[in-house]
C-alpha cells in the first residue's frame, strides 16, 4: 500500500512539473488530456458506478463553457464569478434534467440523453445572450502555465471526489442501483434521488472543465461548446480506462489522449476511426478496463483475455 | 387542401420510417441488445445501392442486392464478435454498438467522402394528381415496399419453422436450446435480417433523400422512438408506429418550420416514455 501511494505522489508532482520542464505544445497537449480526463472522471460517477450510459454530458461542458463566456464577456465579472455561474446552471439543469429522465432506464435514458445533447446546440445557437451563431469572445489572458495548474487541480478534486464515493454510502447506493435497481429500491434506495444527485457532481466538475476551456481558448461557438464528439470520448477514455474505478478514467484518458495526438500527427483522418476500433477491443477484451489488466494478467497471462470471453458469449 | 398533401407526405414519409424501425426493433426484441449502429447499416444500405446506380443498375434491381450484401454483413458482426458478448449487461452491447457506429461513420467518410448523395432514377422526382392532391412516385414505391416488407417479416415469424424458431428464443433461450435450437445460430440470423430491412430501408431513403455518411446520427433514434411507439412484438405495428411520426413530422413542418421535426419526434418519445412508463420499464 505505501509504495502504491508514493508511486501515485510522483505522478501527480510529475504532472505537476510539467509547465516548468515541458514545452509549450506539451503543455497545450497537457490541457486538453487533463480536461478531457475531468469529463471522463465526472461520466464515471453515474455511467460507471451507476451504470445509467450517458451520450449527453457534453450539455454540461457546453453550458459551463456559455456560463462563464456570458459572466465574462456580457456582464464584465471575473473568471471565479464565471465558474461560479456556470457551474451553478449546469447543477440545476441537471437537477432540473434528471428528474424526469432518470426514471427511464437502460436504452431509454441513453437515447433520451442522446437527443438532448443534438436539441442543446440548436438552442444555443437561437439564442441573443449566446451570441446566436456567432458565440463569444472572452478577455484574453496568456498564461497556459495557470490553465494547465487549474485544470490538474479540477482532476484532483475530481478524483478525491470519485475516492470518496468509492468508499461511501452514496458509492455503495449507486453500486447496487448498477447490479439490480429494483432489489436496491427493496431495501429502501432511493435510486431516484441518488442517480439524480450522481448526473448533478458529473455536471458540476464538467461544467468546470468547459468554464476552464472556454476562457483559455477566448472564443466559443455552439458547435464548438456542444460537440458531441465529447461524448464518444469521455464514454470512450473511461469504459477503456475501467468503468467504476477511482483512476481507470483518469488513466484511460491520458493514455488514449496521447495515442491520438501521436496518429493525429502521422494519419490524421484515420485518428477518430481510432477511437470506435478502441470501444469495439475494450469491450470484448477488457470488459472491467485497462486498470484490471495488470492484476488480472499477472494471475492469468494470456487466458486473462479468453476468461473475459468466456464470461459473456453465447 | 395542402394540409391533406402534407398528410398525404407524412403516411407516405411515415411507411418508410416504420421500414427503418423495424430491424431495430426485430433485434431489441430477440437478441435485447439496442443497435445504436443501425442507422449506420441503414448508411451502408444507401451508399451500396448508389454506387450500383452510377454503374447503370436501378435502385430496385439492387434492393434485394443491398438487402443480402447487409444480411451476410450483419450475420458475420453477431456470428464473429457480437454473440461473445450478447449476455454481458445491456451497458455492454449498447457501447459495443456505439464503437461500430463510430468506425462505419467514420469508414464511410474516409471512403465516400463527406459530400451529399442522392439516388435518383427518372420516377424519384415523378408524381402524378389524384384530385387536387399531388402523389409522389419516389415516396410512393418507398412506402409499398416498406409495407410489404413489414408483411414478409410477419409471415417469416409467424408461419415458418425459422421464425418459430426466432420466437422461442426471444422468449427464452434455454428452453429453445432444450429443443434443439442453436441460439448463436438464431442470433446471428436475426441480426443479419436487421441489417437487411436497414439495407432495404437505405436504399429507400436514397431515393427519397440525401445520404451522408452522417445520417445515422438522427436515423438510430427516430427508429428507436418508433420501435417504442410500435412495440417490439408485431412488424405492423411498427410500420403504423412510423406512419405516426411521419405525420407528426409533416404537421410540425406546416406549422412551426421544417427545423423541428427531430425536437418533435423527440418531444413524443419523452411523452410517451412518461405517460407509459409500466410498460416502457417492462420492455427494458
Amino acid at each position: 500500500m505505501n509504495g502504491r501511494w508514493f508511486a501515485l505522489a510522483a505522478a501527480v508532482a510529475l504532472l505537476a512539473g510539467v509547465p516548468w520542464f515541458g514545452n509549450a505544445v506539451l503543455i497545450q497537449f497537457g490541457i486538453n488530456a487533463l480536461l478531457i480526463a475531468v469529463l471522463a472522471q465526472s461520466w464515471n460517477i453515474l455511467g460507471g458506478f451507476a451504470g445509467y450510459v450517458s451520450f449527453g454530458n457534453s450539455v454540461f461542458y457546453g453550458l459551463g463553457s456559455y456560463g462563464v463566456a456570458i459572466a465574462m464577456a456580457q456582464w464584465n465579472l471575473p473568471f471565479w464569478v464565471g465558474l461560479i455561474f456556470a457551474a451553478t446552471i449546469a447543477v440545476a439543469f441537471a437537477a432540473l434534467l434528471g428528474w424526469p429522465i432518470l426514471r427511464l432506464r437502460g436504452p431509454y435514458f441513453a437515447i433520451v440523453t442522446l437527443g438532448i445533447s443534438a436539441a442543446m446546440s440548436a438552442l444555443a445557437a437561437n439564442l441573443d445572450i449566446a451570441g446566436k451563431n456567432v458565440g463569444l469572445i472572452l478577455p484574453l489572458t496568456r498564461n497556459d502555465t495557470l490553465f494547465y495548474e487549474a485544470s490538474l487541480v479540477l482532476l484532483a478534486a475530481a478524483t478525491l471526489t470519485v475516492a470518496w464515493i468509492a468508499r461511501s454510502r452514496f458509492g455503495m447506493a449507486l453500486i447496487a442501483i448498477r447490479e439490480d435497481e429494483d432489489a436496491a429500491a427493496s431495501v429502501g434506495v432511493n435510486a431516484t434521488r441518488f442517480k439524480i444527485a450522481a448526473l448533478a457532481m458529473a455536471a458540476f466538475f464538467t461544467a468546470i472543465a468547459g468554464g476552464i476551456h472556454a476562457y483559455w481558448i477566448t472564443y466559443i461557438d455552439p458547435a464548438g461548446s456542444f460537440d458531441t464528439t465529447l461524448d464518444v470520448r469521455m464514454v470512450i477514455m473511461t469504459m477503456f480506462g475501467g468503468p467504476g474505478t477511482i483512476l481507470g478514467p483518469v488513466v484511460g484518458a491520458l493514455v488514449l489522449s496521447a495515442i491520438y495526438e501521436v496518429l493525429a500527427d502521422s494519419i490524421s483522418k484515420a485518428a477518430a476511426l481510432f477511437f470506435g476500433i478502441v470501444i469495439l477491443v475494450a469491450v470484448i477484451f477488457l470488459p472491467r478496463g485497462l486498470v484490471d489488466l495488470g492484476g488480472g494478467f499477472r494471475a492469468l497471462r494470456w487466458r486473462y483475455f479468453l476468461t473475459n470471453i468466456r464470461q459473456y458469449r453465447i | 387542401m395542402l394540409l391533406v398533401q402534407i398528410l398525404v407526405n407524412g403516411v407516405l414519409l411515415g411507411g418508410l420510417y416504420g421500414l427503418m424501425a423495424l430491424g431495430m426493433a426485430l433485434v431489441w426484441g430477440v437478441l435485447n441488445i439496442v443497435n445504436l449502429a443501425h442507422g449506420a447499416f441503414i448508411m451502408l444500405g444507401g451508399y451500396l445501392v448508389f454506387f450500383l446506380f452510377t454503374a447503370g443498375l436501378d435502385p430496385l434491381v439492387s434492393l434485394p442486392i443491398a438487402m443480402a450484401v447487409l444480411f451476410l454483413f450483419g450475420y458475420v458482426i453477431q456470428r464473429s464478435l457480437l454473440n461473445l458478448i450478447v449476455r454481458s449487461a445491456l451497458l455492454n452491447t449498447l457501447l459495443f454498438t456505439f464503437g461500430l457506429d463510430v468506425v462505419l461513420t467514420y469508414l464511410a467518410q474516409l471512403l465516400f467522402s463527406a459530400d451529399f448523395r442522392t439516388i435518383n432514377p427518372s420516377y424519384a422526382g415523378a408524381n402524378f394528381s389524384v384530385g387536387a392532391v399531388t402523389v409522389p412516385v419516389g415516396r410512393l414505391i418507398a412506402f409499398a415496399i416498406a409495407v410489404a416488407l413489414a408483411l414478409l417479416l410477419y409471415l417469416l415469424l409467424e408461419r415458418t419453422r425459422l421464425g418459430r424458431a426466432i420466437r422461442a428464443t426471444a422468449q427464452n433461450l434455454d428452453a429453445a436450446r432444450l429443443y434443439g435450437v442453436n441460439p448463436a445460430q438464431i442470433y446471428a440470423i436475426t441480426f443479419g435480417i436487421g441489417a437487411a430491412l436497414a439495407g432495404a430501408a437505405g436504399t429507400l431513403y436514397g431515393i427519397v433523400a440525401q445520404i451522408t455518411p452522417y445520417i445515422g446520427v438522427t436515423l438510430t433514434p427516430k427508429s428507436f422512438v418508433i420501435a417504442i411507439i410500435g412495440g417490439l412484438d408485431n412488424p405492423l405495428r411498427i410500420v403504423a408506429g412510423g406512419i405516426v411520426i411521419g405525420l407528426a413530422e409533416a404537421v410540425t413542418a406546416l406549422y412551426l418550420g421544417p427545423t423541428y421535426t427531430d425536437v418533435v419526434s423527440f418531444g413524443l418519445l419523452v411523452l410517451i416514455l412518461v405517460l407509459r412508463p409500466a410498460r416502457s420499464l417492462k420492455i427494458a
